[in-house]
């Protein structure tokens, strides 16, 4: 896997913390993975909306990354409800092309941003570089592109 | 204009007849509208254009007949006195009628129907006023029809030299090629509506500035639709959108966006703002000056303005028919020249190569796997390995851009309904509203033409048995007329389509009565019934409540066949009702026909498969906790109790310590335990289609074949909970073990009912 410069909070230097919501075991860990190679720190996850919600109220992530189709409760729903709570939330929506619609609802109802799935780890990178805005900083010059 | 009977006018025709559809559709819609708005001048105006349309069209295929009758009904619209008429909704539900049968002769060669009727119709609403016989001035419609979008505007060119029937085909190319150069020009200049301009003087006089931002969408981003709303959104945060360019559904919305963003912000902050990675490729911003700026917009486009809707009479010398066929319709009109035709049957065959390939690439790593195996430190595994996931990801893109051409808004077949609603409930002396929404959701236009039917059974039967007659209505307290919603979207990887009625719901009490009488249960049973289960007596063949049977529903075929097409369809329908309060029919659809997760696992040795999707759980157990119930053998499991369906033979009393696999499923609204033997795994199946004479069951919707090359039935499962409900053991002690899947024989590959199982 290609190496990125670490990204970090730039208030205290700490690393970015996410919440990757997914309902598949394997594309949680696969986020997981990538978000390691970024410097970032998992700081939960969760298989379905109404788990990312208490989750996040738990763990207050800088990201959340969100899958759109889940048990329970959708992801759009979950961002909705996250984001009314928590205005500062940064959701991230993850899903695939045949979502579009689904995503242009999760953006009018405060997503952020969002990554195709699958998930190409420079393009992830890049968003969240994005969604950080001020708030991240990249620890090193070196590698990090664009 | 004579009748080509050449390849080329037929192809001509065809495209016609097809194309006709729409328009008669647009016919109903206004004339619906008209109804409610009676001497809507714009409504009249859209009725008119939608006959020209058709009336050119049809001459232009040498349809004689029809083309003269819709240009005198177009006549007859284009009188002052008449427009305004009461009489000319109904007319126009009436042509449309007449139109659609004369189609329907043409298209089969049969005897055209009799028009006089309609003919003697228009004449009258003619001559009913004699005074004020002015024809409508062009200056007028154009003036009123300002500030619509460039498309609409083209197609006010309405003219009287439309009816020298020229040869249609040649001019119209000619000028569909300049209206979409003008269209094109129209985007790049920007064309600001009165709204719009007064937005941003407003915006201006309270100290912003107004920029026209243009950002070009990377070709790259798969997803230029949520892109552009993500730049919309990044904008809004530095500003206010007063507008944005073009239509989100327009084609070339993905392609670029434009905005008119009044912002305190400077050039640089808004360029950094909609420069997004992966999503923006190019900001340009211009900055629309103070205080005259918005005259000076207004100035920046005179190549347009002019052409679009001050300039009429030169349209109208230079295009005679410019209306585009679709034009009542405007986003079909501004994507018509990238819309492509094709038959569904080509995309089907596509479909199914790709499902071939979806076996191969299973092949394939089954293949690798086993390489892997015998030559664990063999370095090419890597790169095959690393070829396989490229592999599958392309694959799985052109699966799902496969998929997504079969995918229609459902908008197709609801648009439909109100013509159907207005005739039905005038029939039945029903006052009824329909509100339809969820549109846009997608589906595999197979579904939806599938349940057309079904749906249009549901809708008239909430009009006819649903909703009350106006009088018991407010007897009742509610509001005289009705309401039938229609509401689809999309829930998890289903469609659901739902047909919700505010009438006097279903009496379960009723039904519980009917089907005792119809023999269908005895009086103890149904005693004991849910009422869910009783509901679900609606959809056994035969059954029918209404006292009288009526020319609309009530025969008592109908509910059967819904139910059946949408079992074929690996879809459910379920009802939900309240007495007084009304009912819900909530259809519960695929999203995609051909292609579907699946859970394997074994039964006697064999391999089987259902969709995941109905799938809520998997538990493991005790024989021993298997209990019986009314001959029935259910589980407890957690704190609820699943009535069992045992796919395999039942254990012997020796066995009775074996752990078992249970499956939690969902048919309709209720969860079942399936009983199997061991699991294998998920996967994603390409569904064959078994013909009746391989297989003669309907417990079996498909089959799909492997990577290593197995065969793996899939159960239709409302049909095996079907199965097992009807066969009731009649000894006591006998219990139903169902056991519906067995092979006495494994040469011939058969399911059949084990001795004594059935009923």
């Amino acid at each position: 896997m290609e190496q990125f410069a670490p990204v970090k909070r730039s208030k205290d230097g700490q690393p970015v913390r996410y919440l990757i919501v997914d309902d598949s075991v394997f594309a949680r860990k696969n986020l997981a993975r990538m978000i390691e190679t970024f410097g970032g720190q998992v700081a939960a996850e969760a298989g379905d909306g109404l788990t990312a919600i208490s989750e996040f109220d738990r763990t207050h992530p800088d990201i959340v990354l969100m899958d759109i189709t889940m048990p329970q409760m959708e992801g759009i729903e979950a961002a909705e409800r996250i984001v009314q709570q928590h205005p500062e939330a940064r959701i991230v929506m993850v899903s695939s092309v045949g979502y579009q619609e689904n995503i242009v609802a999760a953006l009018q109802r405060g997503a952020r941003h969002f990554v195709q799935k699958p998930v190409k780890p420079e393009v992830l990178y890049e968003v969240i570089k994005y969604v950080l805005g001020d708030d991240g900083a990249v620890a090193s010059a070196a590698g990090a592109g664009a | 204009m004579t009748n080509p009977p050449d390849e080329r006018g037929l192809e001509l025709r065809e495209l016609f007849f097809e194309t006709s559809l729409e328009l008669l559709q647009a016919l109903n819609e206004e004339a619906l509208k008209l109804e409610k708005k009676p001497g809507d001048e714009e409504i009249v105006r859209v009725i008119r254009r939608t006959v020209h349309t058709l009336k050119g069209d049809a001459a232009a295929c040498g349809l004689r007949e029809l083309s003269e009758l819709a240009h005198q009904f177009e006549d007859a619209l284009s009188l002052e006195s008449t427009a305004t008429q009461t009489a000319v909704a109904e007319i126009a539900f009436a042509a449309a009628d007449v139109f659609t049968e004369m189609i329907a002769a043409y298209r089969n060669g049969t005897k055209l129907p009799s028009t006089k009727n309609l003919s003697k119709k228009i004449t009258d609403l003619t001559a009913a006023p004699a005074s004020g016989k002015t024809r409508r001035t062009r200056k007028a419609a154009a003036k009123t029809t300002t500030g619509k979008t460039a498309a609409g505007k083209t197609s006010t060119g309405r003219t009287s030299t439309g009816k020298t029937s020229t040869s249609k085909t040649s001019i119209s190319k000619t000028c569909a090629a300049k209206t979409s150069a003008t269209r094109a020009s129209a985007k790049a200049v920007a064309l600001w509506t009165e709204y719009e301009k007064v937005a941003m003087t407003k915006a201006q006089t309270s100290g912003l500035a107004v920029y026209h931002v243009v950002v070009k969408i990377d070709p790259h981003c798969a997803m230029p639709i949520a892109g552009r709303q993500l730049i919309h959104n990044a904008l809004a945060a530095v500003g206010q959108v007063i507008a944005v360019y073009p239509d989100a559904k327009s084609p070339a919305a993905t392609k670029h966006v434009e905005f008119v963003l009044a912002s305190s912000q400077t050039v640089a902050q808004i360029t950094a703002k909609g420069r997004i990675p992966t999503i923006s490729e190019e900001v340009t911003i211009e900055l629309l000056l103070e205080a005259k700026a918005a005259p000076q917009a207004a100035a920046d486009q005179p190549a347009l303005d002019p052409e679009a809707d001050a300039n009429p009479p030169e349209a109208e010398a230079r295009a005679p028919e410019a209306p585009a066929p679709a034009a009542p319709f405007g986003t079909v009109a501004a994507t018509q020249e990238n819309v492509l035709r094709v038959e569904a049957s080509r995309i089907d065959s596509v479909l199914n190569l790709v499902g071939e390939l979806i076996i191969g690439k299973s092949m394939l790593q089954q293949a690798l796997n086993e390489f892997a195996k015998r030559y664990p430190k063999e370095l090419l595994r890597g790169k095959f390995g690393d070829a396989m996931a490229f592999q599958a990801r392309v694959l799985n893109d052109l699966q799902r851009s496969v998929m997504k051409i079969r995918m229609v808004p459902v908008d197709q077949l609801f648009r439909r309904f109100p013509r159907m609603v207005r005739d039905v409930s005038r029939q039945c002396g029903r006052e009824v509203e329909l509100d339809v929404s969820g549109q846009d959701t997608d589906l595999d236009k197979g579904i939806l033409d599938a349940i057309a039917e079904p749906l249009t059974h549901l809708v008239r039967n909430a009009v006819s048995h649903g909703i009350e007659p106006p009088e018991e209505r407010r007897k009742l307290g509610k509001k005289p007329h009705g309401t039938i919603r229609l509401n689809a979207y999309h829930h998890g990887n289903q469609v659901v389509v739902e047909v919700i009625d505010d009438g006097r719901g279903i009496d379960a009490q009723k039904i519980r009565a009917k089907a005792i009488e119809l023999g269908m249960t005895n009086a103890e049973e149904a005693a004991r019934m849910t009422e869910a289960e009783v509901l679900d007596f609606i959809f056994r063949p035969g059954f029918s409540t209404a006292e009288q049977v009526t020319e609309v529903s009530g025969r008592g075929v109908g509910m059967d066949v819904v139910q059946s097409v949408l079992h074929r369809l690996k879809a459910s329908v379920s009802v939900e009702t309240r007495p007084g309060q009304g009912t819900t029919f909530r259809l519960k659809l695929p999203l995609t026909l051909a292609i579907i997760k699946a859970l394997l696992f074994w039964v006697e040795q064999r391999l089987y498969a259902i969709p995941l999707n109905a799938v809520l759980e998997i538990a493991r157990t005790f024989e021993t906790e298997v209990h019986q119930v009314d001959n029935y053998e259910v589980l407890q499991l957690r704190n609820q109790v699943l009535p069992l369906l045992r796919l395999g033979r039942p254990v012997a009393d020796g066995e009775r310590k074996a752990k078992l696999f249970v499956l939690v499923i969902t048919v309709g609204e209720r969860k079942y335990g399936l009983i199997v033997d061991l699991l294998e795994g998920e996967e994603e199946l390409v569904i064959k289609a078994l013909d009746d004479h391989t297989f003669h069951t309907d417990l079996v919707s498909g089959a799909s074949i492997l990577g290593d090359g197995r065969v793996v039935l899939i159960l239709n499962l409302p049909a095996v909970v079907e199965h097992v409900a009807r066969s009731r053991p009649t000894e006591l002690g006998h219990c139903n073990s169902g056991l519906l899947l067995s092979h006495t024989d494994r040469a011939r590959m058969a399911l059949t009912p084990v001795e004594g199982g059935q009923a």
